[in-house]
């Protein structure tokens, strides 16, 4: 089924967009970039559900070496698995594709009632009816679409040429039944990584290995990605831990001095993300007119139109020089 | 601007017996010829090839007549022009000496009863050229093929496109409006006009975390969900196809046939709008 056709439409990738997502599945788990694997940074994260490992290849690279089953550790698909594994059957609907690969495999995940119906409907169907059910959940999709800009002004089906804003590849891992196990939407099965130590770090010490050795087989510079870490909310955590300590008549000492700076951190990160997504979501046809409007008033717009015109001229000289195509 | 022919074939005109359901063939030699006059209406009219007078000029609206096989009639190649508007029917035959190509013609010339901006294809091996000869030598115009065009065709097929309804090829913009919509061009206006900011406030998204302010419309302004915004409105525009969308901002509907277009409809607007306030 073409994009087009299906009515989903593209979203961004970014962790306000995810968990804005999740909040309306009523999952109260959140979305954070990860910047990097070691052990320090991610033990700040803990407790980590899912990993989402996101990527696109670059034009100049040659054709995509397959590496999931390169990491030498006993990988292999499980045709088996009993779990939740769901097909890509609709590219736009990557992004929350990929966020129900993990939710399903979640056990006891706390959510809102329609996901728990989705999931029970889909009880021990095959990977691809999976993908069609929720491909044609109405109330997903509008929860997808919801995170996208408005479609008064879609590009869908107007027939211009795609730029390389496409849709980001998805790759999920994470802990299932004592394995790693890696969710890939256009694959036929999950993949099984291998047993995990539950202790010290867990999985994610397993789940690092395969991440980095996948990295590893893309030439260098020919990959774009970047990591999420789907994890519990922390904000109710710290925030009940403080009121804790000041209870406790400790509101001064240097845990909760700690605390507060996480608290403020986190705050004020939910602020840019509500930012960013409301800013998304408007339709600023109004405001763009507005805005050049006050700006012919202004007189402005003569003179802002010749710089544009100029501006123009030297970005297409500049890449007639390197050779690339303008539609880039 | 003289008539403009989109297609023609060789045709004659078949005409009903009274009283039954008889469709007489007329053995005159004739065309099929369809035209966008100068009235920028669709013609499609009746030429007869041995005298060259017109004998039937009908004007079509689009999407009301469309051209159908008559299969009763023997031989295949009757058809009947018939409207959803009237019960006005005209019958013809196809004349071409091939009956090979009379599908081809059918079938663009529905698509341009359909839809009059649509181009018509012809397959690779025949001539791009309409058959039947006319004095227009509109033959060039009806040139569009997908695979294993050559050069000229192709050129001829963007001066049509050009030529047909101010639309312009993708071909390289000229200016985009993400270099006028610029933090650099839009603070320093902000601070030269103070009263703009709050008449801005409006169309700001009514769900922002905190209330708006200049701070607030600089930090969306410089967002990339903004620039983002501004580059699919560009995109948008490029196509030609926002005349309708461009109406509900109180502009011409050429306005929404390009960039260009767009900003001269606003610098109108803005000068029509000052002279209101100084009266």
């Amino acid at each position: 089924m073409s994009d087009e056709e299906s009515g989903w439409h593209l979203t961004e990738s970014d962790p306000g967009v995810f968990t804005e997502l999740l909040k309306s599945l009523g999952v109260p788990y959140i979305v954070d970039d990860l910047y990097s694997l070691d052990p320090d940074s991610l033990a700040a994260l803990q407790p980590i559900r899912a990993l989402v490992f996101l990527f696109k290849w670059l034009p100049q690279s040659d054709t995509e070496p397959d590496p999931s089953l390169s990491s030498g550790s006993g990988a292999q698909y499980d045709p088996d698995f009993p779990g939740f594994f769901a097909h890509q059957v609709v590219n736009n609907a990557c992004a929350t594709l990929a966020v129900m690969n993990a939710l399903g495999n979640i056990p006891s995940l706390p959510s809102g009632p329609q996901l728990q119906e989705l999931f029970s409907f889909t009880t021990g169907m095959d990977a691809q009816t999976r993908g069609l059910v929720i491909t044609s959940s109405d109330w997903l999709r509008e929860a997808h679409n919801a995170l996208s800009p408005p479609s008064a002004i879609s590009l869908d089906g107007l027939g211009l040429p795609k730029t390389s804003e496409d849709a980001y590849h998805f790759i999920v891992y994470m802990p299932a039944m004592g394995c790693v196990y890696e969710f890939d939407g256009l694959k036929s099965h999950p993949i099984r990584h291998g047993v995990y130590e539950e202790k010290g770090e867990g999985w994610i010490a397993k789940a690092r290995e395969v991440v980095e050795a996948r990295i590893a087989t893309y030439p260098q510079g020919s990959l774009e990605f970047s990591l999420l870490a789907l994890r519990e909310d922390p904000l109710p955590i710290i925030q009940s831990r403080l009121k804790q300590l000041q209870d406790a008549g400790r509101g001064n000492d240097s845990e909760a001095a700690e605390l507060f700076v996480r608290l403020s951190n986190e705050n004020s990160k939910r602020e840019r993300w509500a930012f960013e997504n409301s800013v998304r979501r408007h339709n600023h046809l109004g405001f763009i007119h507005a805005l050049l409007v006050a700006m012919a008033k202004a007189g402005k717009l003569q003179p802002a139109a010749e710089g544009a015109r100029t501006k123009m001229q030297e970005r297409i000289a500049r890449r007639k020089e390197v050779g690339m195509d303008l539609d880039e | 601007m003289a008539s403009a022919t989109i297609l023609a074939f060789k045709a004659g005109r078949a005409f009903r017996r009274e009283g039954t359901n008889f469709v007489d063939h007329s053995s005159e030699k004739g065309a099929i010829i369809l035209q966008k006059g100068e009235d920028e209406l669709l013609h499609l009219i009746w030429r007869n090839r041995s005298t060259n007078e017109v004998e039937e000029d009908l004007i079509l609206f689009p999407g009301d007549a469309s051209f159908v096989k008559i299969p009763q009639v023997t031989g295949g190649r009757s058809y009947v022009l018939k409207f959803s508007s009237s019960n006005q029917r005209h019958f013809f035959w196809m004349q071409d000496a091939s009956i090979s190509r009379d599908d081809e013609f059918v079938k663009n010339l529905n698509l341009v009863l359909e839809d009059p901006d649509r181009i018509p294809v012809w397959q690779i091996g025949s001539s791009s050229q309409p058959q039947a000869s006319t004095s227009q030598a509109g033959s060039s115009r009806s040139a569009a093929a997908p695979s294993g065009t050559t050069p000229e065709q192709l050129a001829q097929l963007r001066s049509l496109v050009q030529s047909m309804s101010g639309n312009v090829p993708q071909g390289e913009p000229e200016l985009s409006l993400n270099d006028i919509l610029t933090p650099e061009n839009l603070i320093p206006l902000f601070r030269s006009h103070p009263d703009l900011v709050p008449a801005l406030f409006p169309h700001l998204p009514p769900d922002l975390p905190t209330q708006p302010s200049e701070e607030v419309m600089q930090q969306i302004i410089s967002s990339p969900q903004f620039r983002a915004a501004v580059r699919n409105f560009d995109q948008a525009l490029r196509t030609g196809m926002l005349g309708g969308l461009v109406r509900g901002l109180g502009l011409p509907e050429e306005a929404g046939t390009g960039v260009e277009a767009f900003l001269r409809a606003i610098q109108e607007q803005a000068s029509g709008e000052d002279r209101m306030e100084t009266d």
